[in-house]
C-alpha cells in the first residue's frame, strides 16, 4: 500500500466516522433525554395510541398505492422510449422539493372544498378535509415520488437482452414483468420504497394543512409529537422515540435479503 | 478544467459566516407570530423571529439567543419570568376572537349556538395548550357552550395562521380565530357576531429576556417603542387593541 492509498483511505474513514457522529447524535440525544423505564407509561397515552393506529393504517394504505400504482407506472417509464422522457420523470420529482406546508396547500387548492376538483368532489358526495383519506392522500402524495424515482432507476437498470431472450422463447410482455423484471429489480425497488415508507410515516406539514389534527381520525404520530410539545416535553420525546423505533424496524426488514425469493439471480446493490 | 483549489478556502470562509452572529448590534425580537406585521413597523433594524408563544418559550429556555420575548399570552413569559428567563412582563397589546365562517359560508352558519347541534359541523381552533385554544375554550364556557368542541368534528392547530387556512379554504365550516387575523383575511373570511361579555382577556405581554450576552439595552428599547404613541398607533393599525396607558 502506498502513501498516497493510505492518505485516502484514511480520509474516507475520517468522512464516515464524521458523517455517523453528525447524523446520530441528535437521535442519540433525543434518546437520552427520557429514561427508557418511563417510555412505557407515557407511552400508555390513549392520545398516543389513537395516533398510532391512524398512523399505522393511513401509511399501510397509502404504501399499497405506492406500490401498486407506482411500480408499473415506474417501469413503463423506465423501459418505454419516447421523447419527453426525461421531461416526465422530472416532473415526477417536483413534489420532492416542495416544502411540506406548501404541499399541503397545492393538495387543498387541488382536492380541497374550494379547490379545483372541489365541486366535482363534493357532487359525489366526497369531502376529504378531516377525513384519513386525505391522510393517506397526503402521505402519497409526498411519499411517492421517492419511490417511483427509485423503481424508475431499478428498472432501467436492468440488461435487456434477458427480456428479449424470455420473448424468444413465448415469454408475455405481462410474464416478463412479472418473473424477470421484479425479481431483477427487487433490491432497488425495496430501497426505494424503505426510503418513501419513512418518509411517509413522518409526514406532518401536507397531512396538518390537507388533512387537519382531529384526534382519532386525522391525527398521525409526527402531528401528536407536536401537539404534545405544548402539553410535555417527555411526552412528545417518547412520541419520537416510538416514530424511530417503527420506522428503524422497518427499515432494517426492507434490507433483509428476502428468503421467499430462492430464484433470485441479481447481485445486491452496492456492497463496496 | 475549473479550478478546485480554492475550494476548501472558500468552504472554511461559508462556514465562518454561518457560524458567526449576524450583526452583533442588532437586537433580536422573538414575537407571536400575530405580531409579524407590527414587529418591523415598531423595530425596524431589530432581527425579529416569528412563532408560536409557546414554541418561541421553548426556544428560550433551550437558549436561544433571544433579546426580548412578546408572547400571545402571559402564561409563557410568566413561566420564563419564575425560571429567571425574563424580566417581569408588560402588557402591551389587547385582542379579541372572532367567530367567523369562509366568505361563501357553506354551511349558511349564522348564529354561534348552532355549535351545540349534536353532530354538527367541522370546526378548526387552536390547540388545548396553545393561547389560541386555551382562549376559545374560555369564550365558549362563556357562551354555554363547553361541549361544543365534543359535538362538532374539530381539528386543532398549534399555529393561529392555521386554523385560518383551515377555514380560509374551506376544510373547516367555522372556527374562532384572532380579531387581528380576521382583519388580515377579511376578503376570505366571513364573521359572525359572538356576545361581548364572552369574550376572554386576551393580554399580548413583553420581556425583556435574561442570558449571558443579550441585548438588554435593545429589548427594552424595543419595549419602549412598543408602547409609545408610534407604537400603539401601529398596534391600532393592525387591530389590536390596547391596554391602559401605563
Amino acid at each position: 500500500m502506498t502513501i498516497a492509498t493510505g492518505i485516502f483511505r484514511g480520509l474516507l474513514l475520517l468522512a464516515a466516522i464524521a458523517t455517523f457522529a453528525f447524523l446520530l447524535a441528535p437521535i442519540a440525544a433525543l434518546l437520552l433525554q427520557v429514561p427508557a423505564r418511563d417510555l412505557p407509561g407515557l407511552l400508555r397515552e390513549t392520545a398516543v395510541t389513537s395516533a398510532l393506529l391512524v398512523s399505522l393504517k393511513t401509511n399501510v394504505i397509502a404504501n399499497l398505492i405506492i406500490l401498486i400504482v407506482g411500480t408499473p407506472a415506474a417501469y413503463l417509464l423506465a423501459l418505454g422510449r419516447f421523447r419527453g422522457r426525461p421531461a416526465l420523470l422530472t416532473l415526477l420529482e417536483l413534489p420532492l422539493v416542495l416544502p411540506p406546508a406548501v404541499a399541503g396547500i397545492a393538495l387543498l387548492t387541488a382536492f380541497g372544498a374550494f379547490g379545483l376538483f372541489g365541486t366535482a368532489l363534493a357532487d359525489a358526495g366526497i369531502f376529504l378535509p378531516f377525513t384519513q383519506a386525505a391522510v393517506v392522500i397526503a402521505v402519497t402524495f409526498v411519499a411517492g415520488p421517492y419511490y417511483v424515482r427509485a423503481a424508475v432507476a431499478a428498472f432501467a437498470s436492468l440488461d435487456r437482452n434477458q427480456f428479449d431472450a424470455a420473448r424468444d422463447l413465448g415469454a408475455g410482455e405481462g410474464a416478463i414483468f412479472r418473473r424477470i423484471a421484479l425479481p431483477l429489480a427487487a433490491d432497488g425497488l425495496r430501497a426505494g420504497w424503505a426510503l418513501a415508507f419513512a418518509r411517509g410515516v413522518g409526514e406532518f406539514g401536507a397531512t396538518l394543512l390537507f388533512a387537519g389534527s382531529v384526534e382519532r381520525i386525522t391525527e398521525t404520530l409526527p402531528l401528536a409529537v407536536y401537539a404534545q410539545l405544548d402539553v410535555n416535553l417527555d411526552s412528545a420525546v417518547a412520541v419520537g422515540i416510538l416514530l424511530l423505533a417503527i420506522s428503524g424496524a422497518v427499515l432494517l426488514v426492507a434490507k433483509l435479503p428476502p428468503l421467499w425469493s430462492p430464484t433470485r439471480t441479481s447481485t445486491p446493490v452496492g456492497g463496496w | 478544467m475549473p479550478n478546485l483549489r480554492h475550494i476548501p478556502a472558500l468552504l472554511i470562509a461559508l462556514a465562518a459566516s454561518a457560524v458567526a452572529p449576524a450583526a452583533a448590534s442588532a437586537t433580536t425580537v422573538y414575537a407571536a407570530s400575530s405580531l409579524s406585521k407590527v414587529v418591523p413597523t415598531i423595530a425596524p433594524d431589530a432581527r425579529s423571529s416569528f412563532a408560536g408563544s409557546d414554541t418561541l418559550a421553548f426556544q428560550i429556555e433551550q437558549g436561544a439567543p433571544a433579546d426580548v420575548f412578546l408572547s400571545a399570552a402571559p402564561l409563557y413569559a410568566e413561566r420564563l419570568h419564575a425560571k429567571g428567563l425574563c424580566d417581569t412582563p408588560v402588557v402591551f397589546a389587547r385582542n379579541t376572537l372572532t367567530f367567523v365562517t369562509p366568505a361563501s359560508n357553506p354551511a349558511g352558519i349564522t348564529r354561534v349556538q348552532q355549535l351545540d347541534r349534536p353532530g354538527g359541523y367541522r370546526l378548526a381552533v387552536g390547540g388545548k395548550n396553545v393561547p389560541l385554544g386555551i382562549y376559545t375554550r374560555t369564550l365558549l364556557g362563556k357562551l354555554g357552550l363547553g361541549r361544543a368542541l365534543q359535538k362538532n368534528t374539530v381539528a386543532q392547530y398549534q399555529k393561529a395562521t392555521d386554523v385560518v387556512t383551515a377555514i380560509a379554504l374551506g376544510s373547516a365550516a367555522a372556527g374562532f380565530v384572532f380579531t387581528t387575523e380576521w382583519q388580515a383575511n377579511r376578503s376570505r373570511l366571513r364573521a359572525i357576531p359572538v356576545p361581548a361579555s364572552a369574550q376572554p382577556l386576551i393580554r399580548y405581554v413583553a420581556c425583556v429576556v435574561r442570558r449571558t450576552g443579550a441585548d438588554t439595552a435593545g429589548a427594552r428599547s424595543v419595549i419602549t417603542r412598543l408602547q409609545s404613541t408610534s407604537g400603539r398607533q401601529a398596534l391600532l393599525a393592525a387591530h389590536f387593541d390596547l391596554p391602559p396607558k401605563p
